[in-house]
Formats: structure tokens, C-alpha cells, sequence
């Protein structure tokens, strides 16, 4: 891996320690090698010459590091229309009952995060604008939301690689994007300005508030990775980030009757979501 | 295009003064005593305001977040004010009780010896769930103590049950002591052969 040795039991703990009070997120020893892996990136980007200097820096946020670290350790792999059953759920199920109260030119507010380098919102505003035959009838406002500011900056300039593309048709890459050479391809600005992208720590209750409440949120292969507490307060926060009656999306793998009573199944033909209800009025603002 | 981008001012509130986060736990309609629930943990006196209104509160979303407050705040007084829970007859209030003490391991160790040891032979057996959270070793420790002398086959079954899991050789001995404290109770004997071939087969193929 280098020419750093391999973390102690007790520098390794400690750096989980910090790790999980800033994220949440959670490793064991079983992902050791994950964890050293990207400290040592880390440690070579800041030409730290030991874990103990290195540590020392992340401790005192030299330089930003604290938030450098923190990117390091997120996951960003996705592609475009990734389980799209649930965004056929979206159109086919989800937006009309959202909209069973609304008018013309009423607002419908999708979140997507942690929103990684863009595929999931972008994705999101394709399927809306293909498969959504009311999307002119209201105003769709969409937000995608990462704790990585790497990440976001990626998704702002909105060039992907052919893996990325994978499940799109050729229509759909020739309506939505430009191919700037062999190998990348930018979604067009139109597409690009109508989504708005910000950072966010899920298991903040400050930084998640000030997004507002949405109709749909989508929060997919995220909250695996926290423990119990960190869970629990994500889904409270994501809770006053609904809507009553808003639904929100997870990972296949993922369900939110493990993880908080607050919210109630609903099963459409294309996905199981968990839906905040409608009895209750909490608000964020 | 139909869809818009909004710009992402700043709406957040300033923080709810403490005077008021304690009263609204105690006086507010539900949705206020949901904020001030959640508002409580950044709040001097919140813990005890927490415990009040846990013990009186009948809205199952305002006591969710309590108990994740309680949680956060993770003090030896947040565990005080969940485990008599455990013995109230609601099974929801139970189950939330359990699940807020599972997301809290370090704080609830030291009381897992009297827990374990209670009266109640259900909340002995709910407190077995709550070491599923421990270390390994640690839970093996806790379990096998346990199953030298608990006079309950339902509560030596939640044992096992979680040993299977989370056991390791240690306790194949205190499993066949077991066995042999209930000989004439077969669903113990079944549990604890299913416990040992688990233990056994995971003992295996750490060493394969």
C-alpha cells in the first residue's frame, strides 16, 4: 500500500472514534484495510511523515483537512437511472398523490441525498421530464445534497464517463447531454442550472433544516453505513424534511422499519417506500 | 424547461432559548413538544426535562424523539430514565425502551449485571438483546454468567439465542451446563444444540 506501517489497534481506534463523531458513519475492524487505505492517501496528500502528525493536523483542521478527510472516506459510485424502479414509483405512484392538493404552477420539491457527483438528481430530472406527462403543470424544484463538497463540485460541472451512462438510451444521451470527446460526455446547462446542489450532513439537524421540506426525498445506500444513534437522528431529521404525506426512497437493502417507527410503509407495484403521515404537522420552519 | 432552481438562502431559526425548549417538552401540543424534544439535548437541565416528559408522555412520535435525545446525550441519567420502561406493560413503549438502550451500549454496560438480574424475568429477558450490542468476548462473558444461574428456561433461551450469534468457544461449556440444568425442557436442548453447531461452524471458518 506504502511506506507507512499499518495503523495500531489503538491509532486505528482512534481515528474510527473521530470518524464516527464527525459522520456518523461507522468501521469496524473488519474494514481496516478501507480505512488505512485512505488515511494513508490522506497522510501522503498532506506530506504528514507519521499517524501521529497526521492526526495531529486532522485534530486541528489544518488547511481544511477535517473536510478533505471526510471525502475521502464517503462512497461515489453511481450511474444513471441506478434502481430505477423507484423512479418509475415516482412517476407511476409517488407525484400523484402529492399533487391530489395541488394546483397548476404549485410547487413539487425532490431531494436527492446524498446526492454523490449528480447521477441521481440528473436522473431524477431526466425521468421527470421523459416519463411525467404533468411536468409542465407545476413547479418541480430539485436539490441534490452531499456531506462531500469534492463530490458536488463534480456534480456542477456535470461530466460523466461512459460507465456512468450505461442504462441510458442513445436518445436520452443525445437529448440531455454533449459529448465533449471520446471519452465524456457534459449534461447540457439547462438541465444542469435547474438543479440545485449544496452540501449537507444528514445527521445534522442545522445543516439539514435549512433545505425546507420536500414531497419526495430520495435517501438511498446511506444510512447503512451509521449505527444505530446516527441513524435514528438521520431519520428524525429527514422526517421534518418531509412533508406530511411525503415519501421517501432507500436503497433495496435498506429499511427505515429498522431504523424509526415514524414513518408508515407504503407499497406500490414498483417499490416499497416509507411514507411520513399525514396526522402529524411537523414542521421545520 | 418546466423544472426550476431555487436559490439556497439560509433559513434556519436561531436556537430555541432553554426556558422555553422545557417548557414546551412539558406544555406544548405534539408538535411541540416534538422540537423541544429534539431542542432538549443542547439544552442545561435537558436530561432531566427528557426524563419528566418520557415518563408522562403518550404521543409515540414525541416519546421516539425523546428517546433519541436520551440517546444523544448517552449519560448514565439517560439510561435511568429508559430502563424502567422495560417493565411497563405497553410493548411498544418496551420495544423503543430496548432498541434506545441498544443504541447506547457504552452507557448501558455498567447497568447490564442488575438489568440481567432483575425481578422481572422479561425485562432479564430484553436485557440479553441489549448485550447482542457488546463486543463479542464481553457479550460471551455477560451470557455465559447468566446462564449459570438464571432459574428461567425463557430467559436462558434469549441467552442462547443471542450466543449463537455473537458466542464463542468460551461458551460451549456453560451451554452444556445448561442443557444439563433443564434436561426435560426440549426446545432448550434444541436451542442450545443449534447455539454450539453455530459457534462451532463460525470457530471453523475463522481457522479455514
Amino acid at each position: 500500500m506504502s511506506e507507512f506501517p499499518a495503523l495500531t489497534e489503538d491509532e486505528f481506534r482512534k481515528l474510527c472514534e473521530f470518524l464516527y463523531r464527525r459522520t456518523g458513519m461507522i468501521f469496524t475492524e473488519t474494514k481496516r484495510y478501507y480505512v488505512e487505505r485512505r488515511v494513508v492517501e490522506r497522510m501522503v496528500a498532506t506530506s504528514a511523515d507519521s499517524f501521529s502528525s497526521y492526526f495531529t493536523r486532522l485534530r486541528a483542521n489544518l488547511g481544511g483537512e477535517i473536510e478533505q478527510f471526510v471525502n475521502a472516506f464517503t462512497v461515489n459510485e453511481t450511474y444513471f437511472y441506478r434502481e430505477d424502479h423507484q423512479l418509475k414509483c415516482l412517476t407511476s405512484d409517488l407525484l400523484a398523490q402529492r399533487i391530489l392538493d395541488r394546483k397548476h404552477g404549485d410547487a413539487i420539491r425532490i431531494w436527492s441525498v446524498p446526492c454523490s457527483t449528480g447521477e441521481e438528481p440528473y436522473s431524477i430530472a431526466m425521468w421527470l421530464l421523459e416519463n411525467w406527462s404533468l411536468v409542465d403543470n407545476y413547479e418541480i424544484e430539485i436539490v441534490g445534497s452531499d456531506i462531500d463538497t469534492k463530490v458536488l463540485e463534480i456534480a456542477r460541472e456535470g461530466i460523466f464517463g461512459k460507465r456512468a451512462l450505461m442504462r441510458l438510451t442513445p436518445e436520452i444521451i443525445t437529448t440531455y447531454f454533449s459529448q465533449l470527446d471520446e471519452f465524456r460526455w457534459q449534461i447540457i446547462e439547462d438541465l444542469r442550472d435547474s438543479v440545485r446542489l449544496g452540501p449537507v450532513n444528514i445527521v445534522e439537524q442545522n445543516e439539514t433544516r435549512p433545505y425546507g421540506q420536500f414531497d419526495v426525498i430520495f435517501c438511498r445506500n446511506v444510512l447503512i453505513y451509521f449505527d444505530d444513534a446516527s441513524r435514528r437522528i438521520a431519520a428524525e431529521n429527514l422526517y421534518e424534511n418531509l412533508l406530511p404525506g411525503g415519501f421517501i426512497c432507500l436503497g433495496h437493502a435498506e429499511s427505515m422499519s429498522r431504523i424509526s417507527p415514524l414513518f408508515e410503509v407504503a407499497r406500490f407495484a414498483d417499490a416499497i417506500v416509507y411514507q411520513r403521515p399525514f396526522n402529524r404537522g411537523t414542521h421545520v420552519a | 424547461m418546466p423544472l426550476i432552481r431555487k436559490s439556497g438562502g439560509d433559513t434556519r431559526k436561531p436556537d430555541a432559548d432553554p426556558v422555553s425548549v422545557l417548557t414546551a417538552l412539558v406544555n406544548g401540543n405534539p408538535d411541540e413538544r416534538w422540537a423541544a424534544a429534539r431542542a432538549a439535548v443542547h439544552v442545561t437541565g435537558g436530561v432531566d426535562a427528557l426524563e419528566t416528559a418520557l415518563a408522562s408522555e403518550v404521543d409515540p412520535r414525541v416519546r421516539e424523539a425523546i428517546f433519541t435525545s436520551l440517546i444523544r446525550i448517552g449519560s448514565a441519567q439517560s439510561v435511568n430514565a429508559i430502563i424502567p420502561l422495560l417493565k411497563l406493560d405497553d410493548a411498544s413503549i418496551r420495544t423503543g425502551a430496548l432498541d434506545a438502550l441498544r443504541a447506547m451500549p457504552a452507557a448501558v454496560r455498567e447497568r447490564l449485571p442488575e438489568l440481567l438480574n432483575d425481578r422481572d424475568s422479561d425485562v432479564r429477558i430484553l436485557s440479553c438483546e441489549i448485550v447482542r450490542g457488546l463486543p463479542g468476548e464481553e457479550a460471551t462473558s455477560i451470557l455465559c454468567t447468566l446462564l449459570a444461574h438464571e432459574p428461567e428456561a425463557n430467559v436462558c433461551a434469549a441467552a442462547i439465542e443471542v450466543l449463537s450469534e455473537v458466542g464463542g468457544a468460551d461458551a460451549i461449556p456453560d451451554l452444556d451446563r445448561c442443557a444439563a440444568r433443564f434436561p426435560g425442557i426440549s426446545f432448550l436442548s434444541f436451542a442450545i444444540k443449534i447455539a454450539r453447531d453455530r459457534i462451532l461452524t463460525q470457530l471453523t471458518d475463522k481457522h479455514v
